[in-house]
């Protein structure tokens, strides 16, 4: 009986090793973390710096822009940490990054 | 015999499920930090945190008060991230004329794996710190709070929880934005991972045009007691000056009570502008109401009041540079006796990237 639990929890588990280990069709960037590539950048910096001001100012001071790949993982800490909307992160992100 | 033969079978099915586990960890870890190192534009791990040096005079006792707070962010893949803050502290007070002693403690605030499953939800198992109301989560380090002092009715939910939440936050209209954690917590008696059973949610709507945010809180205990807490929770940034307003409302069966916060900003003072620009001056009325059941003392940093006290607080923090203040604050402590409430000090937040950063 428990052979038969351990087998039938190993099948899935196996299964989402596999398909972790596959690669993607969307690989490359997150997609979490694409912009947007039909819009002007200059609307979308202010629309960044906009939503960076609504979401980042609501709890703190606004901090000096880091390089680019630390703002990835904090806009990734503070997405969780502060609950902010998928697209108000990519916009802040790409704010902070330019 | 039978017995040790049911057991020896548990235990071979227990190292089976282990080394599936240990085999999906591998085949799942390793392309992630392969992905990690290949990209130049994928998140870093990062070290970040606090530091701070505070002295206190609470009821004519003067306190030394370092603190150092680390925040370790390690990113992995698209949607992964592990983060971890462990808080270390010194309380070296110098009562009746002695020379200054006492110690320094520490605990883990959070560690915990985030899964960002889609847009709308982020799935967070381990230990995380209880989502009720706003201050335990976002205001409370040290380089965020206006006031070093943590409000009054802090003490009733500044827990950690440890167990699995689901939380995230997505546009409702194109003027609001809803956001939400719920949560189960299991008991936990290990002394750094105290937790306890319950479980609860909070969720939150802000109107991004008036920059307001509102939120309910609820908790349910599932210990001995089963008590409810119940928090509300208030924000508003008006757009046209530089101005935060806060406040939050908890009740419980242990007490209940509000603080209201308001911190400006100099900024568009045109006399000394270098200088008033970064200065803020921060006012806060807060008031707790014991209640009828007495909460269970485990050594928390922070404990509650004996009995209804209110306090008002002003300060003033002076933004010496990016991540770099220096805060002073008085308080009147009015319960069954009144008392001055002194705090100066500094607060500095850093972040130090465990890897290529990639350019400016």
């Amino acid at each position: 009986m428990r052979k038969n639990i351990v087998i039938l929890a190993g099948i899935p588990i196996l299964v989402s090793a596999l398909w972790a280990v596959a690669p993607k069709k969307s690989e490359g960037r997150a997609p979490t973390e694409t912009v947007f590539s039909n819009e002007d950048p200059a609307a979308m910096r202010l629309e960044g710096e906009k939503r960076f001001r609504d979401n980042c100012g609501r709890c703190h001071a606004a901090p000096h822009k880091f390089p680019p790949r630390m703002i990835a993982t904090i806009v990734r800490h503070m997405r969780v940490r502060a609950t902010i909307t998928d697209k108000d992160m990519r916009l802040v992100l790409y704010y902070m990054t330019q | 015999m039978q017995y040790l033969s049911k057991s020896e079978n548990r235990r071979d099915s227990c190292l089976a499920l282990c080394v599936l586990v240990c085999v999906w960890c591998f085949l799942v870890t390793v392309p992630i930090l392969e992905a990690q190192t290949a990209d130049y534009e994928r998140p870093v791990p990062i070290l970040t945190g606090n530091a701070g040096y505070f002295t206190t005079s609470d009821n004519g006792t003067t306190a030394l008060v370092p603190e150092v707070n680390p925040v370790l962010l390690l990113p992995l893949r698209d949607r992964w991230l592990i983060e971890s803050r462990a808080e270390f502290y010194g309380q070296f007070d110098s009562s009746r004329g002695q020379p200054y002693g006492g110690e320094v403690y520490k605990q883990l605030d959070y560690l915990q794996a985030d899964y960002i499953a889609n847009p709308y939800l982020t799935v967070t198992a381990g230990r995380f710190l209880t989502p009720f109301g706003i201050y335990n989560e976002r205001l409370y380090p040290i380089w965020i709070r206006d006031l070093q002092q943590v409000p009054l009715i802090f003490p009733l939910e500044s827990s950690s929880s440890d167990g699995v939440m689901l939380r995230g936050g997505f546009p409702v209209s194109s003027w609001a934005n809803l956001n939400y954690a719920t949560y189960f917590s299991t008991l936990n008696t290990n002394t750094t991972l105290q937790s306890d059973r319950g479980f609860g949610t909070r969720t939150g709507i802000f109107f991004n045009r008036p920059r307001i945010e509102v939120g309910a809180s609820w908790k349910k205990e599932l210990m001995a007691q089963r008590h409810n807490l119940y928090g509300f929770h208030f924000a508003w940034q008006p757009p046209p000056i530089p101005l935060n307003l806060r406040a939050e409302y908890t009740r419980s069966e242990y007490g209940s009570g509000y603080w209201v916060e308001g911190a400006y900003r100099f900024s568009q003072v045109p006399v000394w502008n270098k200088v008033m620009r970064r200065t803020e001056f921060v006012g806060r009325m807060q008031q707790y109401f014991s209640g009828e059941e007495q909460m269970a003392d485990q050594g928390e940093k922070y404990t509650l009041p004996h009995g209804d006290t209110q306090q008002p607080d002003f300060g003033l923090n002076y933004y010496l540079k990016d991540g770099l203040k220096a805060s002073a604050s008085y308080g009147r402590w009015l319960g069954r006796h009144n008392w001055n409430v002194w705090v100066f000090g500094i607060a500095w937040r850093f972040a130090v990237p465990l890897g290529s950063a990639g350019g400016q």
